[in-house]
């Protein structure tokens, strides 16, 4: 049948195209205008101070080093852990359906609110592992886990990888259910041992997922603000900042705007570059 | 194999627990120290197990502060944004599927790599815009961005439960003598049910755990979100762990216990369109 009416596809499409550019759109060209120091100053003029600043900006390049640590050490644990509970639950075993909901309950909790308990849990005096510690005998003295800069770094690290991996486990699981079991018994036949199994059958079929997973998970991780914000504060000093809550601080507590909007443009620029190969297999696969 | 079956199972299970342990700590600490009396959750070492079990701190959260008031607001910002995310999302995914245009694939190329611009670029300027408009400090205009930001989520999952639909379905309706507007009401979205509901409580589910927008768009206390409220808290009690964790509790049920009660139906809607995008 012809399409008659091709005209309606844009009453069809405009009212998401209308919120996005305006919402999204015209906020993410004015944070660029802004970053060249061009829109909302009392003298427009293009200038790359901001950048410039950024150079010998002590605060932004831990934050730049913090947000790598800390995005490839999730991101790492995630595939890591989300491929062994994938693993797990992808068996023929028992109470199944009740492990997997053990299993994605992490991933329920809001990340400001999981950056709370977290923040309690590792708090020197009522907190829970120091309790732990001191009660089975292994320490005399609470460890200041969250005062101390590199440990306050690598609980914070070690809190979002609890919160994140449930969501990597799912896209795993939804690729291991995919793998066609007939590859398996053809394993069979040819006496495949189950380590060869996995590593010619399943690996192979679950690369596409793999992948998929990762970069998805590094955009969470790269934007990630309510955890840190909660958790830590980014402090003690800057030890676990990273550039999303540098840039908040920067533009609603400092009113360095331009500044905080060049920090951003950077961030949104590394995350653009690595969602690209995410969207040329999206797309490749929708036409 | 090398390995006896029975000890290849007892280990499997051995590592499910550990999971599970790992899992559940958190909410364990989160649940038992939301039941202890003020004087308990400040004793050190800390007990591992609640004394003297009360509901203290939920009735302290309760009926003292304005939590009530963020409760509704969470409530009222998070319906709003599934509603008009999943609505919109509904219309945009229709006319991807069943249009061909110019422009088709670059259009759908930018709604999707609008997802990858990170929140802290977008929230300055849209405070600007806000203030102009005289919509900063409104629940409107949080539900705006929300919605805005959940769209582009919203219409890639859509889109394929609406590919799924069969065009002949459309064309039989069309052919009866009705609008494709009407055609997409009555024959298509029904048809997409299962994906719209799922579509709904994730735009819902990702608004109910936002931070960053409530932070920067809302400074009234009678117009905080929950996860705003909560934080605040923290500052106003110091260390009042068993009010603060009796919060974190009732802000984490709605999100739990959605997921559980759907969690199949969640589960299929997202990783299938987490593999298509």
């Amino acid at each position: 049948m012809k399409v008659h009416d091709r005209h309606k596809c844009y009453f069809f499409i405009l009212p998401a195209f209308l919120l996005l550019i305006s919402i999204l759109g015209f906020p993410a060209i004015a944070a660029v205008l802004q970053s060249f120091n061009l829109v909302w100053v009392s003298e427009p003029s293009f200038t790359l101070s901001s950048y410039g600043r950024l150079l010998n900006d002590l605060e932004f390049l831990t934050s730049l080093l913090n947000t790598f640590i800390f995005v490839s050490t999730t991101v790492s644990f995630h595939l890591l852990i989300g491929l062994g509970v994938a693993l797990l639950l992808n068996m023929e075993i028992k109470r199944r359906h009740f492990f997997r909901v053990i299993a994605i309950l992490p991933w329920t909790v809001p990340d400001v609110i999981g950056g709370l308990i977290w923040k309690f849990i590792f708090d020197t005096l009522p907190g829970f592992v120091n309790a732990v510690l001191i009660r089975g005998g292994f320490l005399v003295e609470p460890i200041d886990w969250l005062g101390t800069p590199h440990l306050a770094f690598s609980c914070f690290i070690f809190a979002e990888i609890w919160r994140g991996y449930p969501f990597v486990m799912l896209i795993l699981l939804a690729g291991l259910q995919a793998i066609p079991r007939q590859q398996y018994e053809a394993g069979a036949i040819d006496g495949a041992s189950p380590f060869q199994n996995f590593l010619y059958i399943t690996l192979p079929n679950l690369k596409y997922m793999f992948i998929i997973a990762m970069i998805l998970d590094t955009i969470w991780e790269c934007r990630l603000f309510g955890m840190v914000y909660s958790m830590t504060g980014g402090g003690p000093g800057y030890a676990s900042q990273v550039l999303s809550l540098l840039t908040y601080k920067h533009y609603f507590q400092f009113f360095n705007t331009s500044y905080a909007a060049s920090i951003a443009v950077i961030l949104a620029i590394v995350m653009l570059i690595i969602s690209i190969p995410y969207l040329r297999m999206t797309m490749r696969r929708e036409i | 194999m090398f390995i006896k079956r029975a000890s290849f199972w007892t280990f499997i299970y051995l590592a499910l627990i550990v999971m599970g342990i790992f899992n559940l700590i958190p909410f364990y600490w989160m649940l038992t120290s939301s039941f202890k009396t003020e004087g308990e959750v400040f004793s050190y070492p800390a007990t591992l197990f609640p004394q003297n079990p009360t509901l203290y701190a939920y009735s302290k959260i309760w009926f003292q502060e304005k939590f009530i008031k963020y409760f509704m607001n969470s409530l009222i910002v998070s319906v709003c944004t599934a509603a008009f995310s999943s609505f919109i999302g509904a219309f945009a995914a229709y006319g991807f599927s069943r249009f061909r245009f110019k422009g088709k694939t670059l259009l759908m190329t930018v709604f999707l790599s609008s997802q990858m611009i990170p929140g802290v670029l977008l929230v300055g300027p849209y405070f600007k815009m806000l203030s102009y408009v005289k919509l900063y400090n409104t629940l409107f205009g949080l539900i705006l961005s929300q919605t805005t930001i959940t769209l582009p989520f919203s219409i890639w999952m859509l889109k394929g439960y609406v590919d799924t639909v069969p065009v002949e379905i459309d064309q039989a309706a069309m052919v009866d003598g009705a609008s494709r507007t009407r055609t997409f009401l009555t024959v298509v979205l029904p048809g997409i049910l299962p994906g719209l509901v799922a579509t709904i409580i994730f735009a819902f589910l990702l608004s109910w755990g936002d931070l960053l927008w409530a932070l920067c768009l809302i400074s009234a206390k009678a117009k905080q979100t929950l996860t705003l409220g909560i934080t605040q808290l923290v500052g106003e009690f110091r260390t009042e762990w068993s009010t603060i964790m009796a919060a974190t509790v009732i802000a984490t049920m709605v999100p739990a216990t959605l997921y559980l009660l759907l969690q199949n139906f969640l589960i299929k809607g997202f990783t299938e369109s987490a593999v298509k995008g």
